[in-house]
């Protein structure tokens, strides 16, 4: 009796050929994208999407082609941050234009498509049953949205990740190698801890982990103009990876991200500062040329 | 998945899906005795597949499983490929080319595209909107 190997097709449906089809889209879509970079933690609240819109903003600065992915799609922040949530979805010759900040940097995030009293929802055939099927449903929209936009020739696309440390790495089986990560973390222990564990989990990925980013590192206070501890002194080892740098909290900083202004928050103060050296060692480590 | 059909030892050929209530009716047959069997999915094997983004069916039939747009249940306008504008007072038609653009962006960002590029229009003037329009619109909004 023939056994599963000894079968050409599955007798009309396809399924494996359309699942090659989809990944030949998205490889298709990002083809003009040199790096692809990814902003995780693995802990939530600890300012990936901050960090992903700033770092953006400053890498645009200095005349780098950049989009953002929000692959948060469940709590989708970049719309907001990045002034997009009222964006027009313009169709192109073959694929919709992605919309883009006033600085020119192209942003897709679900928070532009779903108002923020609504949740992300999907028709289901399974209602009540999510556990068993929303992360496949949502990496399949993952693969929708990158090959149904022009993502056109980029230097960077920086992907906002969700938070868990499992989801992290899920991310890093989709977008296969040439995704590299940037993790970011607080200076507290259970940050640091959930943080090991994503760093523990990419280990066993071929992905490059370009290095941390210690967010939240003290306080800007305007007044002094200088950076107050924000937390209890840590004395913690790194990660075995490099440290691209510490950004501390500064409340401007958080408060323009609400309204999207955040280029002209990002000028004088040292949040700003460190940010711009973390794009500097960004580029470095990506062997990235000024353009 | 495949089938075999053992007596003949010949893979089966899928013949017709029929969606009903959360389930899927694929029907297979064998090509060397014509013998035929049903298989009967339940929701959770139905929604798996939808999930994959894939489509269950002969080469050629209509998508039942894959093309629903994602947010059909929580964005009113989804899913209707010509939405009216006939609400606003200064109507906007599209050209068959642009609606043919249009055609070719995600589902669930088709309403929204509309709107706001029927609004664009409007504050230009414009009563129809052709490619022309879409390009002038897409160099105004897009990267």
């Amino acid at each position: 009796m023939k056994g599963y190997h000894d079968i050409a097709g599955d007798g009309g449906s396809r399924i494996l050929d359309q699942i090659a089809e989809q990944r030949t889209r998205v490889a298709d879509g990002l083809a003009g994208v040199r790096h692809l970079v990814a902003v995780g933690s693995g802990k939530g609240g600890v300012g990936k999407s901050t960090l992903t819109i700033a770092l953006a903003e400053r890498l645009r600065a200095r005349g780098h082609r950049v989009a953002i992915l929000d692959a948060d799609f469940n709590g989708p922040s970049q719309a907001r941050m990045a002034g997009v949530q009222h964006a027009v979805f313009v169709p192109g010759r073959e694929k919709a234009a992605l919309p883009r900040t006033p600085t020119g940097i192209g942003v897709f995030s679900m928070g532009s498509v779903i108002p923020e009293s609504e949740a992300l929802d999907f028709e289901s055939a399974a209602r009540g049953e999510s556990h068993t099927w929303r992360a496949t449903r949502e990496f399949a929209l993952l693969g929708e949205i990158l090959g149904a936009f022009e993502w056109g020739s980029l230097d960077l696309l920086i992907i906002d990740l969700p938070p868990g440390a499992d989801r992290t790495v899920q991310y890093a089986d989709f977008f296969g190698v040439r995704a590299s990560f940037v993790l970011v973390t607080i200076p507290s222990q259970v940050a640091r801890g959930v943080v090991a564990r994503s760093v523990a989990a990419l280990s066993s990925r071929p992905n490059r982990l370009l290095g941390y980013v210690e967010n939240m590192s003290g306080y800007y206070c305007r007044d002094c103009n200088a950076v107050k501890p924000l937390f209890a002194a840590d004395a913690s080892a790194g990660f075995g990876i490099p440290c691209l740098g510490n950004v501390p909290f500064d409340p401007d900083l958080a408060r323009t991200c609400d309204f999207g202004l955040l280029a002209t928050a990002l000028r004088d103060s040292a949040a700003s500062d460190a940010i711009d050296a973390i794009a500097r060692r960004l580029l470095d480590e990506l062997n990235e040329d000024q353009p | 998945m495949k089938f075999l059909c053992v007596p003949c030892d010949s893979p089966m050929k899928l013949e017709t899906v029929d969606p009903d209530r959360g389930s899927l009716s694929v029907v297979y047959s064998c090509p060397e005795c014509g013998y035929e069997i049903a298989m009967l999915t339940n929701a959770y094997e139905t929604q798996m597949v939808q999930s994959l983004g894939v489509k269950i069916g002969p080469a050629g039939a209509p998508a039942e499983s894959a093309g629903k747009c994602p947010f059909g249940a929580m964005i009113p306008a989804a899913g209707t490929a010509a939405a009216p504008a006939s609400a606003d007072p200064a109507v906007v038609r599209w050209t068959m080319e642009a609606e043919a653009r249009l055609a070719n962006i995600p589902e669930f960002v088709r309403p929204m595209a509309r709107t706001g590029i029927e609004r664009f229009a409007r504050e230009r003037g414009v009563v129809e909107i052709d490619e022309t329009i879409l390009d002038a619109a897409r160099e105004f909004f897009g990267m």
